[in-house]
């Protein structure tokens, strides 16, 4: 099966310094493909190198070995010069970090991308105050990244990245940070926004109750170097309520099998 | 969904509540105390040591109003300002443009870095004499001086604050498609401003500084000048009075400084008392 994004071999280990052992394999071998429209979650130890293998699908990072394929066509991947961060906004990437420029304010942060790509119309400004709208910031447009609680700045950052239409969207732990009120709202709003569009995300994550919750299918990756250690297809029928999802039936076996190979 | 509900619009600095204002006026009175026991301390100190020392507080005063309403002092002052004006300008620009032009050629930067380290860390006193030499006694001579302290304490920090960039935010960029000159005036260039303000907030009395040191050497007009003539004649008070001229001339500096910078880093968050913008 070919997908709109193949991931194929991927290994990766930092450059060596001089005098030093060469680092470790981070990421040995990697292969796995994301069909279009869909929601795939990575569940993976800490440190697991997770976040190394986003930053090489976003083209913000080199692999030593392997390679991307992206919509049939190979991305550059050998050296810094030729990377193209994003593919030309064809992948977008929800870090971590919500990444918020702090001198505009909501509004003006989540219009960034349109105004970098010269997309600034009256069409995309609505799109904005709808998705604005749709995560609960309405009101708080004119507030800068500062005025603005955790919850809140997660949201600005996953509609700057949902505000311009990337087909596949890399989510790296985006809602790690928060607590566990505000992340169940944030997964609704994430799942209910990602309903009305079907993009393709890669979500990145260490909760395996979360990479359940949100999936079409989960990938497990074992400790470094990374490899998968096991795919589970999630049929827990959507539209899901995050509450509620953990007391089906089928979650708890999942989550026994995940937890089992989850080392 | 959730409802979050904004803040009414009484937050941030535009808006003074009542704690706040109350903070202030106590702020203002304590400064006011501080002056009080300085000209206190400056009283006693001139009886006790007579009028040959040092200017009583009120002659001073009286010797302000004077020279305020013969305009000799203006006519000075306004030379003196002019040259910080100028200098300030004229070295402050450049230096905050290069870090930006030099951003992409790290290597010219590591090229000229000894040169800008030691242009930084010359003493600029002992630079006046040269500087009048080669420029005469004129406005020309004090500019220049200005020009090279005001240039190498701007262009340190402006090329800190781009430094100082987290390297993320760029790569946020990129991702949304940013060219590189978006980059530059989106990411880069704000994120530097309060760099570069800190800069102008340590060059600006430098200039005001370096004009006086300079028309002290050799000048015919400005404060400088003032100060030196007036204690060749052992005036005094006279001295006291150019020099409180110098203070408020740095104090209105200051405050200008202060408040272009207040409009421009609106989006900052206040980080302490002094922060709090009045």
């Amino acid at each position: 099966m070919t997908g709109l994004l193949e991931v194929r071999n991927l290994s990766k280990r930092f450059a060596t310094r001089a005098g030093r052992e060469p680092s470790p394999w981070i990421i040995r071998d990697l292969s796995f493909s994301v069909a279009d429209g869909e929601f795939l979650t990575i569940v993976g130890p800490s440190g697991g190198g997770k976040t190394t293998l986003l930053n090489m699908i976003a083209q913000i990072d080199t692999a030593s070995g392997g390679e991307i394929i992206f919509q049939s066509k190979q991305a550059p991947l050998n050296d810094k010069k030729s990377l193209k961060p994003g593919l030309n906004c064809q992948i977008g990437y929800v870090t971590q970090e919500d990444n918020l420029l702090p001198w505009r304010t909501c509004l003006e942060n989540v219009l960034f991308p349109l105004m970098a790509q010269g997309r600034l119309t009256e069409e995309t400004r609505e799109r904005a105050q709808s998705l604005i709208r749709a995560v609960g910031l309405a009101g708080w447009e004119t507030h800068y990244p500062h005025e603005l609680s955790g919850g809140m700045r997660k949201r600005t950052s996953l509609i700057r990245t949902l505000v311009y239409d990337p087909p596949v969207i890399l989510m790296d732990e985006p809602f790690g940070a928060l607590d566990a009120q505000t992340r169940a709202q944030l997964q609704e709003d994430l799942l209910r926004l990602w309903n009305l569009g079907r993009k393709t995300i890669v979500f990145v994550t260490h909760d395996i109750t979360e990479a359940i919750a949100l999936a079409d299918r989960t990938l497990v990756l074992t400790r470094q170097p990374s490899k998968v250690a096991g795919e589970h297809v999630i049929t827990i029928p959507r539209p899901r309520d995050m509450r509620d999802v953990v007391t089906q039936p089928e979650f708890i076996d999942i989550y026994r099998r995940i937890r089992a190979q989850v080392q | 969904m959730t409802t979050l509900t904004p803040p009414a619009q009484a937050d941030g600095a535009a808006a003074m509540t009542r704690g706040g204002l109350l903070a202030l006026l106590a702020r203002k009175r304590d400064q006011l105390v501080v002056l009080v026991v300085l000209i206190a301390i400056w009283q006693g100190l001139s009886m006790l040591l007579g009028n040959y020392w040092t200017g009583t507080p009120w002659g001073t005063f009286e010797r302000l109003a004077e020279g305020i309403a013969e305009g000799e002092l203006l006519r000075h002052a306004s030379y003196t300002v002019a040259e910080a004006i100028i200098g300030f300008l004229v070295g402050g620009i450049p230096a905050a443009v290069l870090p930006f032009l030099l951003r992409r050629l790290p290597m010219v930067t590591a090229i000229i870095d000894p040169v800008m380290v030691g242009g930084y860390g010359a003493p600029k006193l002992a630079l006046a004499p040269l500087f009048i030499l080669w420029f005469g006694i004129g406005i020309e001579s004090k500019i220049a001086l200005i020009v090279f302290t005001v240039f190498f304490v701007v262009y340190f920090s402006t090329l800190g604050g781009i430094r100082a960039l987290d390297p993320k935010l760029v790569q946020m960029a990129q991702m949304a498609g940013a060219s590189e000159s978006t980059i530059a005036r989106h990411i880069i260039f704000p994120g530097a401003v309060p760099h570069i303000f800190a800069g102008l907030r340590i060059a600006m009395p430098y200039s005001i500084g370096g004009a006086v040191v300079a028309e002290l050497i050799s000048a015919n007009r400005g404060l400088g000048y003032m100060i030196q003539l007036r204690s060749m004649n052992f005036d005094t008070t006279g001295v006291f009075v150019a020099l409180a001229a110098v203070c408020f001339v740095v104090f209105i500096a200051n405050w200008t400084v202060n408040s272009l910078e207040h409009r421009l880093l609106r989006w900052r968050p206040p980080t302490d008392v002094t922060a709090q913008k009045e």
